[in-house]
């Protein structure tokens, strides 16, 4: 599989496998008759006189833009014969999943038996199992006379407890069912699996609602930053994680709502989010796993024992992730606001003048406590200040030299 | 341990990665003044291209590269070689050129007769040692690109639902 940020494009390799003659090359002919004209590429066979697979039949489908990643399908077949066994392997390579095509009639059963071992040999030498894999067996042929009833297909073939799907591929019937079950093994995976997405599903199991209600059939967009967009359900999905982890209440709501006002504060805090990333890219400002590691850790010393965080992630409905990417924007934060502002350290010393002054203007707040008793307070009252108006210089001078629009018809 | 194999298994390229691939790939189309240049992985999907490519079907090239590719690794070590870095398919006009990336990907290099396949032989040396030294920085990189939205999957299989209505 290949994710492509910079495309923004995620692209998936399903493998058609199975004996020879057993009609591989026929589901995926069923497939190509069945797309739509603008989603599919050429079918591409290299067959040999015989008309039977040689190398591998391939080809591309392209779902096009989903929740703002183009997404493509690869589908290969593999040449059945015994001979081809290197070329099976090679086909292999780098599957998503895998898709068993048998064939039902009761002389093939060794045939079957002997091409589902060589599969498993094969994924063997890549170090992979198909118990693990998404994988799915097709029992095509079942309009044939001589078609073994499927319980004793599944008896001798099928020790996996594999999902499996009746098929008659030559006239269509059970192909897409086949394809559809197999894409979505794949595609669970990377529901659950990508490092980036929700991976706390058994700790948060009121996750489901939290997602962005129904998307339009096109993703609307809510902002753009010079070329980059913000679409509106991961604005919606940033908005939730905010309010999580700013919670002041241990339980959180399962959806957010947001007021109009509020949505706009937020939007504008991603919108730094996003020049700061820009800008951080601009200057190759990268951020190391150690400097992520001292950001989690600082975060972890306020729980006494891991349980207690992870009881609290759970509670605020965050997954660990989140907490990286905020720790990643504060690190970059640092980073940046080090090169952009000059003679940072003399901005952060204090003199005693000062922190008297800041004391007595502010002196409600300290509730008649003595000088000396806040002092620390008082001084890291003032940091804070500081910090907020660097924050705030540097964010203004980030917007000037970007061009930001922002479409309040779509929050 | 699982999952840590199935991770390994993906070929992530980050949006800066990425931006720099493209650059370098500009750079040697104009140097090397081939055609098109195409980026792919070893598994058969397609990176990138650069260069003027309209007329290729990409995705089947990308496919078919990576397969051919593979076969000749058997060919290699049948000779008692790991495998061949450099291939050259030689046409009535235009030739194709494919060189190794490090150790996932390819450089396809389509040219015509305004260049020699010494040049392209030369230019692309130097690019591969380049790109292999990003896929290398960036396999050891964390970087806070925006993970996939939730409920990709689940969009995923409407969109199939929908494209294969029966």
């Amino acid at each position: 599989m290949q994710i492509n940020y910079g495309k923004r494009e995620v692209s998936c390799k399903l493998v058609y496998y199975g004996p020879g003659m057993s009609g591989k090359t026929t589901n995926l002919e069923v497939v190509h008759q069945r797309v739509p004209e603008k989603s599919k590429g050429d079918l591409t066979s290299i067959a040999t006189e015989g008309d039977r697979t040689l190398f591998f039949d391939f080809l591309p489908i392209d779902l096009g833009q989903v929740r703002g990643m183009t997404t493509k399908f690869q589908l290969y077949t593999v040449p059945g014969q015994i001979y081809y066994a290197s070329t099976r392997k090679l086909v292999l390579q780098g599957a998503d999943g895998v898709i068993f095509v048998a064939d039902s009639q009761a002389e093939k059963i060794k045939e079957n038996i002997e091409s589902l071992t060589d599969l498993q040999q094969n994924l063997d030498e890549y170090g992979l199992k198909l118990e693990e894999m998404p994988f799915v067996i097709q029992w095509n042929k079942r309009d044939l006379p001589n078609a073994l009833p499927i319980e004793e297909l599944e008896k001798q073939i099928n020790t996996f407890r594999a999902p499996t799907v009746p098929a008659v591929a030559a006239t269509g019937e059970g192909v897409l069912a086949t394809l559809k079950l197999a894409a979505s093994l794949v595609l669970d995976r990377l529901n659950t699996k990508e490092p980036g997405a929700a991976t706390k599903k058994a700790a948060a199991p009121a996750e489901k609602p939290a997602e962005a209600p129904p998307a339009e059939k096109k993703e609307a967009v809510v902002a753009k930053i010079n070329a980059d967009q913000i679409s509106r359900s991961y604005f919606t999905q940033y908005c939730q994680v905010q309010y999580r982890l700013g919670a002041r209440t241990e339980e959180v709501d399962d959806f957010k709502k947001f007021s109009m006002d509020e949505k706009k504060r937020l939007l504008e805090s991603l919108i730094n989010h996003g020049l700061l990333l820009q800008d951080a890219k601009k200057r190759s400002i990268v951020v190391s796993k150690e400097e992520l590691e001292v950001q989690l850790k600082e975060f972890a010393r306020r729980f006494k024992t891991k349980e207690e965080m992870d009881a609290h992630l759970a509670h605020r409905k965050l997954s660990l992730d989140n907490l990286r990417n905020e720790a990643t924007k504060n690190v970059i934060i640092g980073k940046i606001i080090q090169k952009v502002i000059p003679n940072l350290n003399e901005k952060f010393r204090i003199t005693e003048t000062e922190v008297k002054e800041y004391y007595f203007t502010n002196s409600a707040k300290y509730g008649g406590k003595s000088f000396d008793a806040v002092k620390a307070e008082v001084i890291a009252g003032i940091k804070n200040q500081r910090k907020r108006e660097l924050l705030d210089e540097m964010f203004k001078a980030l917007r000037r030299e970007s061009s930001i629009t922002i479409f309040e018809e779509n929050l | 341990m699982k999952d840590e194999k199935l991770k390994d298994r993906r070929l992530v390229y980050y949006k800066d990665d990425f931006d720099q691939i493209e650059k370098l790939l500009d750079e040697y189309v104009k140097l090397s003044n081939a055609r098109c240049v195409f980026l792919i992985d070893k598994e058969g999907h397609l990176v990138t291209q650069r260069g003027i490519s309209q007329t290729f079907n990409a995705a089947t090239l990308s496919a078919l590269v990576a397969g051919a590719f593979a076969a000749t690794k058997e060919m290699a070590r049948l000779l008692g070689e790991t495998e061949f870095s450099v291939m050259f398919h030689q046409g009535r006009k235009d030739n194709i050129h494919l060189s190794l990336v490090g150790d996932r990907a390819i450089n396809a290099t389509v040219f015509d007769e305004k260049t020699t396949v010494g040049m392209v032989n030369l230019y692309s040396k130097e690019l591969t040692a380049k790109l292999a030294k990003i896929f290398e920085i960036a396999a050891k990189k964390i970087t806070s690109e925006p993970a996939f939205e939730t409920g990709y999957g689940d969009s995923v299989k409407d969109r199939l639902d929908d494209m294969f209505k029966e």
